[in-house]
């Protein structure tokens, strides 16, 4: 675990005339799961969406194993798998479309696709569901779908972004279960609101406040979060 | 242009399984039908006596070519229905992002749009053109005439397609998108009669309408020069849309 595979130093991006991710520097390693903390607004959502080149830095550069995601958009991003906030499905597909629908659009095609298709539905559990519709699956087995879209292309780093708002416990100790298995395979950076969420997934936390990784902490120096992390949260409801 | 060819194909599907699609082509075909009816009736009432006129001009003239007229006022209020959803639903659907992190570029989205809805729009030109043929079992036709006519509803419907793409890419709900488009469309077509009725025949504006470029392609002659009217009113709408899809990204 100590092959470094993301490296982003200085990443700035400003949105609406705010500063939404500040001279940010981070480092993660292949197979470590990162879980971002921080309350709305902290700045987890925009750094996903940068590291996974939905959006460009205003200053900075982020590097994927050595791929430079401003120089070499196309080879890095083959290299990210992102699951949004909001779960991007297309309803009127199945499954199984889905995942060839993502595949496609990265460029995979024949025997090669399938046999990735059928990789990410047996490792997300959606064996029983893949010939159905995603729009009437449940809110849990749609978030494995997500997942799916994201991992079906192998990626390096897998970028998830509240995975398991809207997921009731169960669905979401499932679901805590799926991303510690997906760590043998990449690694993983997960947005989150909550620290015993961070607590059952990572191997690192980095508390976010304004933009800044205010903290970056490992497993074993949870609890020592936990205090600041309440007291960042009530810093910027008072704010 | 696999993402282009993938995102073109999920629009495709995507209009089909729901009934919007069906809905606007049978309706369409049931409108276009009895119009057609109504001509070859009004035709038959008056056969004998256009057939006495020493050049009495045949039923491609009287019939086809008027039906095919009315079909550019159909593809006009149609098309946009058939666009309206093409990036304001994805936009609503919080699909983009997914499209964003596969890599596809703004230009790949609009075009993959743009060639998805164009397909369905070429399906219903398709099913409008061979309306009239059936009259060839009775009577003789003019083909080449009502093959260049087909090309120019395709190139139409290509240009109406392209607007709808880029109202779909400013609105933020479909409604929206389908009105703006609509009046796009009904602006480009009244505003060659506006300028007439002012007394300008051959200003900018009038060739900046779209029915100074399909008169004549209904005529059965179509110049290079309309073609690329309709190929730069497509592109510029097109570039315009991706400048808007990119804007999106921006904005997170």
């Amino acid at each position: 675990m100590d092959a470094e595979l993301v490296r982003a130093e200085g990443v700035r991006r400003t949105h609406a005339g705010r500063v939404a991710v500040a001279d940010l520097t981070l480092v993660l390693a292949r197979g470590e799961v990162l879980a971002l903390l921080g309350v709305n607004g902290a700045g987890k959502s925009t750094l996903l969406r940068l590291l996974a080149g939905v959006l460009k830095p205003d200053a900075g550069t982020i590097r994927i194993a050595g791929e430079d995601l401003l120089a070499n958009p196309s080879a890095a991003r083959r290299l990210v798998g992102y699951l949004p906030e909001r779960t991007a499905l297309y309803r009127e597909l199945t499954v199984v479309e889905s995942l060839d629908f993502c595949l496609r659009l990265r460029g995979w095609r024949g025997a090669a696709a399938r046999a990735a298709r059928d990789a990410a539905i047996a490792r997300c559990g959606l064996a029983d569901v893949a010939r159905r519709l995603t729009g009437v699956l449940s809110r849990g087995q749609q978030q494995r779908v997500g997942v799916a879209q994201a991992i079906a292309h192998s990626p390096a780093l897998l970028l998830l972004d509240e995975p398991t708002a809207g997921l009731d416990p169960v669905q979401a100790a499932a679901f805590h279960a799926l991303v510690r298995e997906l760590r043998s395979a990449a690694a993983v950076v997960l947005s989150t609101h909550h620290l015993d969420e961070a607590r059952a997934c990572a191997d690192r936390v980095a508390l976010l406040a304004e933009g800044r990784v205010r903290e970056a902490l490992p497993r074993e120096r949870f609890a020592e979060l936990e205090a600041r992390f309440f007291a960042a949260a009530l810093g910027a409801r008072a704010a | 242009m696999s993402a282009v060819l993938a995102i073109a194909r999920r629009e495709c599907r995507a209009a089909f399984a729901s009934p919007l699609a069906w809905t606007l082509l049978a309706g369409s075909c049931g409108l276009a039908a009895w119009w057609l009816l109504l001509a070859v009736d009004g035709w038959s009432q008056n056969a004998a006596a256009i057939a006495a006129r020493p050049d009495a001009p045949g039923v491609t003239d009287l019939v086809v070519a008027p039906h095919l007229a009315s079909v550019c006022a159909l593809l006009v209020a149609i098309v946009p229905l058939l666009t309206m959803r093409s990036i304001c639903g994805e936009r609503r659907d919080g699909t983009l992002p997914l499209l964003f992190s596969a890599g596809a570029g703004d230009g790949q989205i609009v075009l993959g749009k743009f060639l998805g809805a164009f397909a369905i729009a070429l399906l219903l030109v398709a099913l409008l053109v061979a309306m009239p043929l059936l009259l060839a079992i009775g009577t003789p036709l003019d083909f080449g005439r009502i093959a260049v006519a087909a090309l120019g509803l395709a190139l139409l419907a290509g240009a109406l397609v392209a607007i709808g793409v880029l109202a779909s890419s400013i609105a933020h709900h479909p409604a929206t998108a389908a009105l703006g488009a609509l009046g796009a469309g009904a602006l480009l077509w009244i505003v060659d009669a506006a300028a007439r009725a002012r007394g300008d025949v051959n200003g900018l504006v009038n060739w900046l309408a779209i029915p100074s470029h399909l008169t004549a392609a209904l005529r059965g002659v179509l110049a290079s020069v309309d073609v690329a009217y309709f190929v730069l009113l497509a592109a510029f709408c097109l570039v315009l849309a991706a400048r808007f899809v990119a804007r999106t990204r921006e904005d997170g």
